[in-house]
Parts: C-alpha cells; structure tokens; sequence
C-alpha cells in the first residue's frame, strides 16, 4: 500500500498552539471481516501518519476506535473510503471536548459549598455568598457582623456586613452597595472580595486600619436577591426587582430609579415593562425601602458609594440634572484620584465626572439621594469592562477588578477619613 | 480652527498623544476634502451626503460636547468599520476617544468629527497595538443608520489578515455542528475556545446590525449569542444563522435580534437581519420606538 505513505507524505500545514489535540478526532471502525482487519493493521504500521489506536485491530465483532490528529486527516479518510471500510467519526474534535471538561472540573469545584472553599475567584448563589458572610462574620466576631436590614419581596433575607471597631458606640458611616441590578454580577463578586480583604486586613495595612478606628463600614452585596436568584434561575440578563404590579404582566421596578430623588424624572421610565421603570412611587420597593430606612435610623452617614457594572466610569451627582452639585469640585478631585489610583494596579482606565454628563441623565438614583440627604461622599462605580464582555466577564476578571477597586475604594474612604464633617 | 480640547484620560497603553493637533487638524480638512457618500446611495455609507460643517452657516457648533457623544460617534464608527472590512480575524474594539467635535443643525441633525485608537478585538499574549482611526458621522435626527467616512491605520499586513481568515474558516468548516449549544459565553462570562470564532462571526454580523441601529442616543453592545438556529459549512461558506442579544444604551434594554449571514475569507459579506421591538409602546421620551427594519441585506465590496 504504497500510497498510504503517499497520502501521509501530504501532511499539509499544521492548525498549531491551540491545545494539543487542536482539530483531532477520532474515528470507529467496524470490522467486518479479516480482510478488513488485515487492512487496518496495514494502517496501524504507517508511522508518519501518527495515528493512535485506542482499540486495536484484533477481532471481530469490536469496533476499533483511533485517534486521527487534524493533518492526518484527508490521508486516513481518503484510504477508509477507498478500502470499502466502515466507518464514523465519534469525536470531531478532541480538543473541545477535553476544554470543556476542564470547563466543568472547575465549575464544579467552584460549587464547593464550605466556608473554607468559597472561591472569590468565582460567581456564586445567593445560598453561598449569604453563607459565606455568615462565615465571615464568625471568623472576625470583633471586627465583623451580619445584620438583616429587612427583606426582598419574595422575602429573602437583605443581608448586609457591619464593620465597626466601635464595641457598640456609634460612629460616622460608610455605605457600599452592590448588586442593585442583579445581571452586573461583578458588583456582588467584588463586594463578596472586599469584604474579605477588609477583615483581613484590618490591623495590618495602615489605612484600613485607620478608617476603622474612626468610623464604620456596612456593606450589602446583593441589593435585589429576588433578581440575582433570577439571574442563576431563569434569565442571566434580569436588571429589574421581581415585584408584581396589579394590571400589568410586566414584572420589575428599576431600584435604581426608585430612590426619591427627582423620582419620576427624566431617564426614567412609567412603563412597567421598561427596564428603567420608576415604579408607582418613590421607595415601592422593599428592597429600596430597607436601606433608606435603615441609612435614615442611623442619621450619621458620610459616604455612600454604589456598585454597578459596566463600561468603567466613576462618577458623582449628579445623574437627575445637568447642574452641577454644590460639592461637585471636590467630588470630583477625590474621584480623579480614586481613577488613578485604581488605574495604577493593571492599567485599567476610568472616565470621571458627575453621572449626567458622562453617561445620562437618571432620576430616582441611590446615589443622588444619598447627596440630597446629607451624604456628602456620594459615587458610582461602573466596574469593568467597556463592552467586550459586558454584563458576562468571565470570572478569571474578578480578583482583578476587585483588587484595583479596592484602591479606589481606600482612596475615598481615606479622603472621608480625614474630612470628617 | 482648532479642535475642543477635552479633559479626556490619557489614551492608555498606547502612551502619550500623538503630537499636533495640526496634524489631526490637515487630517480632519483631507477628509472633508475627499468624497462623502453620494445622495440616494443604498450601500453601506448609507443614504445622505454628509454636509460641509463649519462652511455651512445652518450648522452650530454643539460647544457642551457630551462625551457621551464621541462615545457613541467612535462606537459606531468602528461597528461600520468592521462591517465592511468583513474580516472575522482582525476586528477591531475601541481603546479610547482622543478628540472630537460636533455640530447640530437646525433640524437637529449632528455631524461629529472624531479620532479615537483601536486595539484587536481578540488580542495575542501580551499583544497591546494600537490602531488610530479618524472618523466623520453623521446623525440624523433621532434616526437611525447614521452616515460614516471612517478611516483607521493598518492594523495587521493584509496577507496575514487573509491567512487567519483562511485558518478561521477551515476551523469553522470542521466545527462539530453547534446547534445545541446555547448562550455564547456562558452565564459565568466563559467562551469554550474551540467555540470563539463563533461568537467572532457572530459579532462581525452583529457589527452591522448594531451600526445600523445606532443614533445620536442610542448605541448598543452585543451581551450574548443566545442561540444557534444555523451553521452550515458544507458549502463552499459558511452559512450562519442565529440569535443575539443586543444591550441597547440608555434604555438598558436587551434586544433579541436574529441574524443570517453568509461568509467566505476571500468574499463579501452578507447579512440580513430582524431585531424585535420593544415589547410595550414606551412613553414619550425621546427614545426610538417601534418595530424593527424589515429584512436588510448589506453587501460589501471591501
């Protein structure tokens, strides 16, 4: 069989870097006879065609299975076919399988669900990352807490971690949200890391040292639970609360659109079905009402910073009008600061400015209602990235956006540290 | 006349500006000089002449420069951009907008004339190009498929665009049929990388649609390819049926579009598509509302 050497002389150019078994595949072939057989073992002799037989040639009644990489391929079809052989192609391409069961190795190892195994590498369910702060709040009992501030309106818990040196006494506040639009799922990811980092951090970097020792930190890392069990069960691009309004089949109000600050305004929507719906008045949902309540009892904050994803911006009030907000000079300087020094980790580039001239024009946003009330400290983060993976970044990109937020992160609470009012 | 200096961030890896804005300036005058799509045309730079700027009196310059403007102007640009250039293998995305101006007219259309630096869209290891492109677009009125004269600086040696083009496609053409997978990337953000010409595919056809589809106020994202309705390859292309799902900013909505293309390395690219309309009638705001286009086929001869 001259031309088997023939045909693997051929060898065309190579698909190469791509994984080993890039474009292989393996074929099964039915042997018939001994004559089929003996055809096969003529097969199994040609070195240059590198093929690899899982099962050998050796009797009836057993396919054979073989392993035919990608440059290989023409040459083994061209002689199964002209040989009369019989023959299908199982695998058509190795490569993918095997990436896919890497894929899913570690997803399932992702799923392990015990406080000693939660990857901040990874997305998780509301079940883990409420567990998970459980456990955060028992491993730092004088540092951390978990606090029910109230509940969704499918009533789940609203979970937030308090942070206080404070034994008790109550001191000026920090406020971060996260995950108020439940499909931004690196908001919740990054909230869930730098809870961790705080507490781990806390006595052995200097400035998070110091911040707590003045004030203290609440931290809510999933501001809509009923979205983000939406987002695992049924639609992962879910925005929206998940509450029923009477003569509408649309579900959902915007959160962020909800707030009282200029609620009803402009870059908002009264359309229940919009996925900027205001909602039918300021604070209707639960899960707004929990944290104004919440924020309005405690009366002494002095920073609220709000978590979205994407498109990498940091900005300030305000988003319900144009003008600019009395503290809009300072606002800005500390964000221009938080930008660099976020950018100064990878590299990654934030736009900076009040949330209406940079974006839109929003009413009814947290933010603006935390300035409107007192909150002097008031910023949004749009996290990573700018639209090549939007709302779905891969979960590799989650220790990195969290470990260059939280620079920015430091450098606001830093600056309100030492502003004190 | 020299452009609006923007207080923009450093243009990123790329390093410093490029030095004079004199530069841009005898750019910016050499493209106003050379041929703007003819009236009544039907191809891709679309159906109006791009009017003179500054010469023309009816126009103003629009001095509050939102920068979400350029944003959108530059994104828009780029999705022509890719379009015509057909080429699954060196698309490019946007890196930053470095300057930029607009003028409105009376009857609210807007010209914006732009620069702004690309980088590849699927960047090699540690690979960090830059590209810079200059562009003119032209919004009408709350309308969409604006007008686009977008130049960029080679990017990759056009033999070696075709080569991985080429690759690309003999890829695809052994491509185990994907018609059961659903949701490119997955909900965790994850492409199978046998899988990532797919969704590159997916994306240059998108690219048209989302060039179509944009205005002055809205511009779009591809969030996901949700389905595979189609990929034939045992023809001479690759011929490519499917779903995505278009983020649409400042609506945050997410638009089911389908999309049917048909491509080969070394031919143009045709695309036809059907995005669904709003699901409820939107109150008055300023937002485009509507079904969408009827079927479109868009040829290109690049």
């Amino acid at each position: 069989m001259k031309w088997i050497l023939f045909f693997g002389a051929l060898i065309g150019p190579s698909i190469c870097g791509r994984g080993k078994f890039f474009g292989d595949q393996v074929f099964r072939i039915n042997v018939r006879n001994g004559d089929e057989i003996s055809k096969l073992n003529e097969l199994m002799k040609s070195d240059n065609l590198k093929l690899n037989f899982w099962k050998s040639p050796c009797s009836l009644g057993h396919p054979v299975d073989v392993l035919v990489p990608a440059v290989s391929l023409q040459p083994v079809e061209f002689f199964l076919k002209s040989q009369g052989l019989d023959y299908s192609v199982t695998i058509e391409d190795l490569q993918a399988l095997l990436d896919k069961e890497d894929e899913e190795m570690q997803y399932n190892k992702e799923q392990e669900r015990s406080s000693n195994n939660f990857n901040y590498g990874a997305y998780h369910s509301l079940e883990a990352i409420y567990q998970e702060m459980d456990s955060i709040a028992g491993d730092f009992p004088d540092l951390a807490s978990r606090v029910k501030i109230g509940h969704s309106f499918e009533n789940r818990p609203m979970y937030v971690l308090k942070f206080s040196t404070g034994k008790g006494s109550q001191r000026p506040a920090i406020w971060l949200n996260a995950g108020i639009h439940s499909r931004e799922w690196i908001s919740q990811a990054t909230a869930m890391w730098t809870a961790r980092k705080i507490v781990s951090d806390y006595g052995k970097d200097p400035a998070i040292t110091s911040i707590l020792e003045k004030m203290d930190i609440f931290l809510l890392p999933v501001a809509n639970p009923d979205g983000y069990v939406h987002t695992h069960t049924e639609n992962r691009l879910w925005r929206k609360t998940r509450s029923l309004h009477p003569g509408s089949p649309c579900i959902g109000v915007d959160p962020n659109r909800n707030w009282n600050a200029s609620f009803a305004g402009k870059g908002a929507s009264g359309n229940p079905c919009s996925e900027v719906y205001h909602g039918p008045h300021a604070n209707s949902e639960v899960e707004v009402k929990s944290v104004v309540d919440f924020i309005q009892q405690h009366g002494d904050f002095k920073c609220f910073i709000d978590l979205h994803s994407y498109s990498q911006l940091l900005m300030y009030p305000y988003a319900y009008t144009a003008k600019e907000a009395p503290d809009a000079d300072e606002l800005d300087e500390v964000a221009r600061r938080a930008a660099e020094a976020l950018a100064s980790l990878s590299g990654t580039q934030y736009r900076v400015g009040s949330s209406a001239t940079t974006v839109y024009q929003a009413s009814g946003s947290s933010v603006d209602w935390a300035y409107d009330n007192g909150i002097k400290y008031a910023f949004t983060f749009e996290l990573r990235d700018t639209g090549h993976y939007g709302f779905l970044l891969p979960a590799d990109q989650i220790i990195p956006t969290a470990e260059e937020t939280w620079l920015g992160l430091k450098t606001i609470m830093e600056h309100v540290r030492d502003h004190l009012y | 006349m020299q452009p609006l200096p923007q207080a923009l961030p450093a243009p990123g890896p790329g390093g410093p500006r490029p030095a004079a804005p004199l530069l841009a300036l005898l750019l910016l005058l050499a493209l106003r000089g050379s041929a703007a799509a003819p009236a009544g045309s039907e191809g891709p730079q679309g159906s109006a002449a791009a009017p003179e700027g500054p010469q023309d009196s009816a126009w103003q310059r629009d001095s509050e420069l939102p920068h979400g403007l350029l944003q959108r102007a530059a994104r828009a640009a780029l999705h022509f951009f890719n379009f015509r250039a057909g080429s699954p293998s060196a698309l490019r995305g946007l890196a930053a907008v470095q300057q930029g101006r607009a003028w409105i007219n009376s009857k609210k259309e807007c010209q914006v004339d732009l620069e702004f630096t690309t980088e590849h869209y699927n960047p090699e290891e540690g690979e960090e190009r830059l590209g810079k492109c200059s562009a003119q677009v032209f919004f009408k009125n709350e309308k969409p498929r604006p007008t686009i004269n977008v130049t960029c600086t080679r990017f990759m040696e056009k033999s070696k665009r075709q080569q991985e083009d080429y690759l690309l496609y003999k890829h695809m053409k052994q491509l185990k049929d994907p018609l059961d997978v659903i949701s490119i990337p997955d909900s965790h953000g994850h492409i199978d990388p046998s899988l990532r010409p797919i969704w590159d595919l997916a994306f240059l056809g998108s690219s048209y649609v989302m060039w179509e589809k944009t205005t002055q106020f809205l511009h779009y994202y591809m969030a996901q390819l949700s389905s595979v309705k189609q990929w034939k390859t045992d023809e001479d292309a690759i011929d490519f049926d499917y779903t995505v799902l278009l983020h649409e900013f400042s609506t945050q909505e997410i638009i089911p579009c389908r999309i049917h293309l048909v491509w080969h390395p070394s031919k143009p690219l045709k695309v036809k598509y059907h995005c669904q309309g709003p699901q409820a009638p939107e109150e008055a705001s300023g937002i485009e509302e509507g079904s969408a286009a009827a079927p479109t086929t868009g040829l290109t001869n690049y």
